[in-house]
């Protein structure tokens, strides 16, 4: 018995290496296009039409990042992308846990039937309302302005979701100790419920930001100028005007690109966690 | 707790915005889907049912409508297939850092924006000096423009969408495959069960609610891609072949400016994704699970 343990344990061993070996190499082809986009951020033009598909730049050129700086304006689409996506991921995560935490704490007429319905309206694909939103935006005169991309998202139904199973999970007893003491319920609010649902807070942050740093539709169909244009967008718009720069557009691209990936490695436990908590894509 | 006052300076305005920028916007768009409806021109007259006629009869329509569904399934189980396969080979490596490390690496291209590695797979490997046409020319293959052909761009789309999404899924199984008890695989390899059919006939079985789940949600995002589509193929690719849609909503009411038109075929992918919905809720009513 014992022996065939042992046994199992050296195949297993084997196994292993066979998997560290070939996830190893899966590895290197997944992250081969981020790599290649990064290292074509640093080659010259010349060196790139002689042979796109090399890894490694000839001899190393900023000239790419210096000609993206220079003919496109990248940090007003930074700086339009960070501002978008921090105002409607603040007022997001506001919103969301107000909601939640008087869907689940409260008594009132009509509850169930108003969650039922904010759950209905998850339904609804975001694509089959743009012409309508396209419209309204048009109404409000707020089409090519930052916050054509700010009002239409500042409560998002899945979030509200997400905070009330969160807060419903909140002993009560918390909630009704804090009233005792003559806690109102924005008090009740701002020390009992959000100081024990930072993980939800996390998650739901994380996933908002996310989605507003990469969204294209919404940008594409509200922006105009050049220069309220967020990063995404702006990456498509240059990339048509100068596609034979091509050092250039992967130096646009390279920019877009890592400051996600440094967040999502810094925070890369939140992350994992919040996605698997909430299963949001 | 009872505090109607508060409830009501809550409740309200959510509902009130939670109308106007959610629920507005449907019957708005199924309005308008009754008219010839162009911003720019000054008469909109009322079609009646003349749209959606025309969307019945219409060839880009159904090619799109097919394509749509062609794509979301077919794409569906490519990432289904890799992804379980890489969730169960990660869970048996030994050590937790491993794990981690692969999970991550595996997940960086779904924190990438869409439009980035688009564009990055536009220039870098599909463009006729790209990589594709490097690596099969090794094999004889003659360089093709690949922008130009009909099946094999939309196969290259789906793949862009396996690689860009496969993280999220690997993720999620992740958590399936280490939650099922871990007696229950030592009973079958004692059992004399081998690595494969401990996978096949006990874990796969038993994590089938995270599998719905995962499935679910996968197949509703894949019916409303846009973005790959619009970078890949803007005009929807040779005789429309990879015109989904999404796209071709965009290109009607965003190009020709025929939202009237174009919010009929809003309607249509409507009734798609919602069908899509329904079959889902049937899904996840059944009980899978082992508890």
């Amino acid at each position: 018995m014992r022996e065939k343990k042992e046994k199992e344990l050296v195949i297993y061993k084997k196994y292993h290496y066979i998997i560290i070996a070939f996830l190893s190499v899966f590895s290197m082809i997944m992250m081969y296009p981020m790599g290649w986009t990064m290292m074509t951020a640093f080659k010259t033009n010349a060196d790139i039409r002689m042979n796109r598909t090399k890894f490694f730049p000839q001899e190393w050129s900023i000239d790419g990042f210096i000609t993206a700086f220079e003919k496109a304006p990248i940090e007003k689409w930074f700086l339009n992308s960070v501002f978008i996506t921090v105002v409607v991921t603040v007022a997001v995560i506001f919103t969301s846990t107000l909601i939640g935490y008087v869907f689940a704490k409260y008594e009132f007429r009509g509850k169930k039937v108003l969650f039922m319905l904010l759950l209905a309206t998850m339904m609804i694909p975001g694509l089959v309302t743009m012409i309508p939103r396209y419209l309204m935006i048009q109404e409000l005169h707020l089409f090519n302005t930052r916050w054509a991309l700010i009002v239409p998202n500042l409560v998002g139904v899945f979030s509200v979701y997400l905070a009330k199973q969160f807060i419903e999970d909140i002993p009560n007893s918390l909630c009704e100790a804090a009233k005792i003491d003559g806690a109102g319920p924005l008090r009740i609010y701002w020390n009992v419920i959000l100081p024990n649902m930072k993980p939800a807070i996390g998650a739901i942050g994380i996933f908002t930001a996310m989605r507003e740093w990469n969204d294209y539709l919404n940008p594409l169909l509200m922006l105009n100028d050049i220069d309220k244009m967020t990063l995404p967008l702006g990456l498509v718009m240059f990339d048509g005007q100068r596609s034979v720069d091509l050092a250039a557009t992967m130096a646009v691209a390279t920019m877009i690109m890592l400051p996600m990936i440094v967040i999502f490695l810094i925070f890369q436990k939140q992350f994992i966690k919040g996605l698997t908590m909430s299963g949001i894509k | 707790m009872k505090n109607n006052k508060f409830v009501a300076a809550v409740m309200v305005p959510a509902c009130i915005y939670i109308f106007i920028f959610v629920i507005f916007p449907v019957l708005y768009g199924l309005g308008i889907s009754f008219f010839d409806y162009n911003p720019a021109s000054s008469t909109n007259p009322f079609l009646g049912l003349e749209n959606y006629k025309r969307m019945f009869g219409d060839a880009t329509f159904w090619l799109s409508l097919k394509n749509t569904v062609v794509f979301g399934i077919v794409a569906l189980i490519l990432n289904l297939i890799v992804t379980l396969f890489l969730a169960e080979i990660i869970s048996l490596l030994p050590s937790k850092r491993l794990k981690t490390l692969f999970r991550t690496i595996l997940f960086i291209p779904c924190i990438a924006p869409v439009v980035g590695t688009s564009m990055i797979w536009k220039h870098g490997i599909v463009a006729t000096d790209g990589i594709l046409n490097a690596i099969l020319g090794k094999f004889g293959v003659p360089p093709h423009n690949w922008y130009l052909t009909e099946g094999a761009l939309f196969l290259i789309i789906i793949v862009y969408t396996l690689w860009a999404d496969l993280g999220y899924n690997v993720v999620l199984f992740s958590a399936g495959v280490e939650n099922v008890p871990k007696d229950f695989e030592d009973a079958a390899a004692i059992d004399g069960a081998g690595p494969v059919q401990r996978f096949l006939y006990i874990k796969l079985p038993l994590m089938g609610r995270t599998f719905a789940f995962v499935a679910i949600m996968t197949m509703a995002d894949y019916f409303q891609m846009f973005t790959q589509f619009n970078i890949f193929a803007p005009t929807g690719g040779r005789h429309n072949s990879a015109m989904v849609l999404t796209n071709y909503i965009y290109r009607t009411s965003f190009s020709n400016f025929d939202m009237g038109y174009a919010s009929t075929l809003s309607a249509g992918l409507f009734v798609v994704v919602f069908a899509v919905a329904m079959i889902q809720n049937r899904m996840m009513r059944i009980d899978w699970g082992y508890e």
